[in-house]
């Protein structure tokens, strides 16, 4: 075990750090919408919601992207693999997002929006200025375990072949013949990129006025 | 499917990857509970010198990908020792890896129970053994069914990585199939299918129990 | 130590961290008594009732249920577990949050202890349970479970778990004070039948008609200490010790005016 062999891990880390990322903040916009859909009264939308959160949730991770790898380019997108990765990793995120975005939304203590309708608030205003800040409050901790779980998922990418941190491992274990050592290490980056979130997370929900959950 | 014959001789393969599938998930979710709750009960009830390492093995299972976990102990193993077989290397995994899961879900049920239900069992004259058995274990029960249902669908999926290592269960079998008629995108389109349709019968039936226990919950 | 003294308490103190509770607390409660602690919230009332069932361990002074010492002994060597056990079982507990076992039936909380500590055979704890639940009215209700009953039934069963025990002393802590106003006749009634079938009984109330009409022994705790006791009628009759008027003026509104004259 080298240093070198270190920092070639740690670039696999930057790779899967740089998935979660993109994957999570694209996830959460598709994933608003999506709660805005299982929420809403047109049937066909609700629907679409609901159906869209039940796959995404119930198929495994590595089946998803074995699915969008194969059936990308018989639809005549020859897209790389890490396209096809962020394509799997986005939807499944934004399908967990969805729902923990539904559960603060049907959670807001309805009195609390009777009040903003006794103070006169209309409709919009006491969506944007009490409910969905309220809903925020109440799933932020759930979302930054989520952003922790993709984090951790992020590792199935290595089997469409993206040069992440768990394929960086597997390449130099084989390589070396050393694979407990470098899947140690891999092992001590992804609990560092844990904390990192997981110390980000609350410090975001101090910035929003929150206590530690 | 381009053949339809290649199907029916590869079909004995994929309904054994199937049975594996079901029987490897429930083998895991069993072992992973109890493992689990005698990690939990540890935790609450024993000396710190016992709760501090078992919180850092928790902790690491639950930081780093089951891959990863999955991969330092197949590929890592015989460095140290410990030659496995993909399949009893991937139920020890799995299982270890709900584990540690279990365990938070069954500690943090622990710490949900109202001191005063304690507190009643002990002024009725209960012992200590008799209030974790009568009244702690069954209302942490009801306390964590949804989030253990939870975790036994994570577990199902969970499974499906098993076949990186080669457990020949349902994705191995069915890839397997896949790639040797070239009909990868169907073959995961299946397992797509199977899985969901396992996954929400799971949630059914986890939802179904949980109304089932209604009535024992207070508001 | 006299027969005729349920509890006595010398120089009770307890701390939470670098807050005093009680202060030394000297208090006897004798037996077919009624005891009603009142106090503003925050006079450590609670934590006293609490501290003679061993639920909260005090941090000084001695404390004796029918004779023998809870938790420590006079030297302050804390008992064996079994000791503490055994002397608790003078005492039934009734708790403000009720603290039934949500997963068991009225009859089942009740049963419970029969069965699980006097390891009566299940028959014989059903029928002593069911007699208990049939006494505070709710044999009607035995296969019910906890959040099936209202605050009021619930608490009814938690007295019924209490004296199925055949406790010599009952404590109740706020027994009333998490019910709806329209609830609380039924648990008072209850314990009105209870002392007047002459139960030992320490009471932690904000009911000061209660305490007016039905207890024997009042005590009026005041920042952690004994800062008026007596006969009930005889503390009532001269509220002319300040925080006691000012305590009866804030907690009551109608009630103050009638007692106050």
């Amino acid at each position: 075990m080298t240093w070198e062999l270190v920092v070639l891990l740690g670039w696999g880390a930057v790779m899967t750090a740089a998935l979660s990322i993109v994957s999570i903040t694209v996830g959460l916009a598709i994933g608003v919408l999506i709660c805005a859909a299982s929420l809403s009264r047109v049937a066909p939308l609700k629907w679409f919601g609901r159906v869209y959160v039940s796959f995404f949730r119930g198929v495994p991770l590595l089946v998803l992207l074995l699915l969008i790898y194969h059936v990308l380019p018989q639809l005549g997108l020859d897209v790389p693999g890490v396209v096809a990765a962020l394509i799997g990793l986005t939807l499944c995120t934004s399908a967990y997002q969805a729902e923990t975005l539904r559960g603060g939304f049907v959670n807001v203590a309805p009195g609390l929006m009777e009040a903003g309708r006794m103070v006169g608030l209309n409709a919009r205003q006491i969506l944007l200025r009490i409910r969905a800040p309220i809903a925020l409050r109440l799933t932020l901790p759930a979302l930054v375990n989520e952003a922790i779980m993709i984090l951790k998922a992020s590792s199935l990418v290595s089997v469409v072949g993206v040069g992440d941190l768990t394929r960086t491992a597997q390449n130099l274990a084989s390589s070396t013949f050393l694979p407990l050592e470098m899947f140690a290490v891999a092992g001590a980056y992804y609990l560092l990129l844990n904390i990192v979130v997981g110390y980000g997370g609350s410090g975001l929900g101090r910035l929003l006025g929150l206590r530690p959950a | 499917m381009s053949d339809f014959s290649a199907l029916r001789e590869a079909m004995p393969e994929i309904v054994d990857g199937l049975w594996l599938t079901l029987a490897m998930w429930l083998a895991a979710s069993a072992l992973g509970l109890v493992l689990g709750l005698a990690i939990a009960l540890a935790r609450r009830f024993g000396p710190v010198w016992v709760d501090r390492p078992l919180w850092a093995v928790v902790g690491v299972i639950r930081g780093t990908p089951f891959l990863v976990q999955i991969f330092l102990l197949y590929y890592g193993g015989p460095f140290i020792g410990l030659e496995l077989d993909p399949t009893p290397a991937g139920l020890g995994g799995l299982a270890l890896y709900g584990a540690a899961y279990f365990s938070e879900i069954l500690r943090g049920g622990l710490l949900a129970i109202p001191p005063g239900h304690v507190e009643a069992g002990m002024c009725i004259g209960l012992s200590r053994l008799q209030i974790v058995r009568r009244i702690m274990l069954p209302e942490m029960t009801l306390l964590v069914l949804p989030a253990s249902v939870n975790m036994f669908v994570v577990l199902l999926k969970e499974t499906a990585v098993l076949s990186i290592i080669t457990v020949p269960e349902l994705t191995m079998a069915v890839t397997g199939f896949g790639s040797a008629n070239f009909a990868f995108s169907q073959a995961a389109l299946v397992l797509a299918i199977v899985y969901w349709t396992l996954t929400e019968l799971t949630g059914g039936l986890g939802r179904l129990l949980e109304r089932r226990l209604d009535r024992f919950k207070l508001a | 130590m006299s027969d005729t003294l349920a509890i006595t308490l010398r120089g009770v103190v307890k701390r939470y961290g670098s807050n005093t509770v009680l202060r030394g607390i000297d208090l006897d409660i004798r037996h077919g008594e009624v005891t009603c602690l009142i106090g503003p919230s925050g006079s450590g009332k609670s934590t006293l009732l609490r501290c003679m069932a061993f639920l909260e361990e005090h941090d000084a002074g001695l404390i004796r249920v029918a004779g023998d010492p809870l938790g420590f002994d006079a030297a302050r060597n804390r008992l064996p577990q079994t000791e503490i056990a055994r002397v608790r079982r003078n005492i039934g507990m009734v708790f403000q949050q009720f603290n039934l076992w949500p997963h068991m039936t009225a009859l089942g909380n009740v049963a419970e202890g029969l069965r699980q500590v006097l390891r009566l055979p299940k028959r014989q704890a059903q029928e002593r349970a069911m007699a208990h639940l049939t006494r505070v009215g709710l044999a009607d209700r035995a296969s019910y479970y906890p959040s099936q009953l209202s605050g009021g039934q619930q608490q009814r069963v938690a007295i019924a778990r209490a004296l199925a025990m055949d406790p010599k002393i009952v404590l109740f802590d706020e027994p009333t004070s998490s019910l709806d106003p329209e609830l609380t006749g039924e648990v008072l009634n209850v314990m009105r039948s209870l002392a007047d079938d002459g139960m030992t009984m320490v009471v932690v109330t904000h009911e000061i008609g209660f305490a007016a009409h039905v207890a024997q022994h009042l005590v009026f705790l005041d920042e952690g200490q004994v800062a008026l006791e007596g006969r009930a009628g005889d503390v009532f009759a001269q509220p002319w010790h300040p925080r006691l008027r000012q305590f009866l003026e804030t907690y009551l509104d109608r009630g103050a005016s009638v007692l106050l004259g």
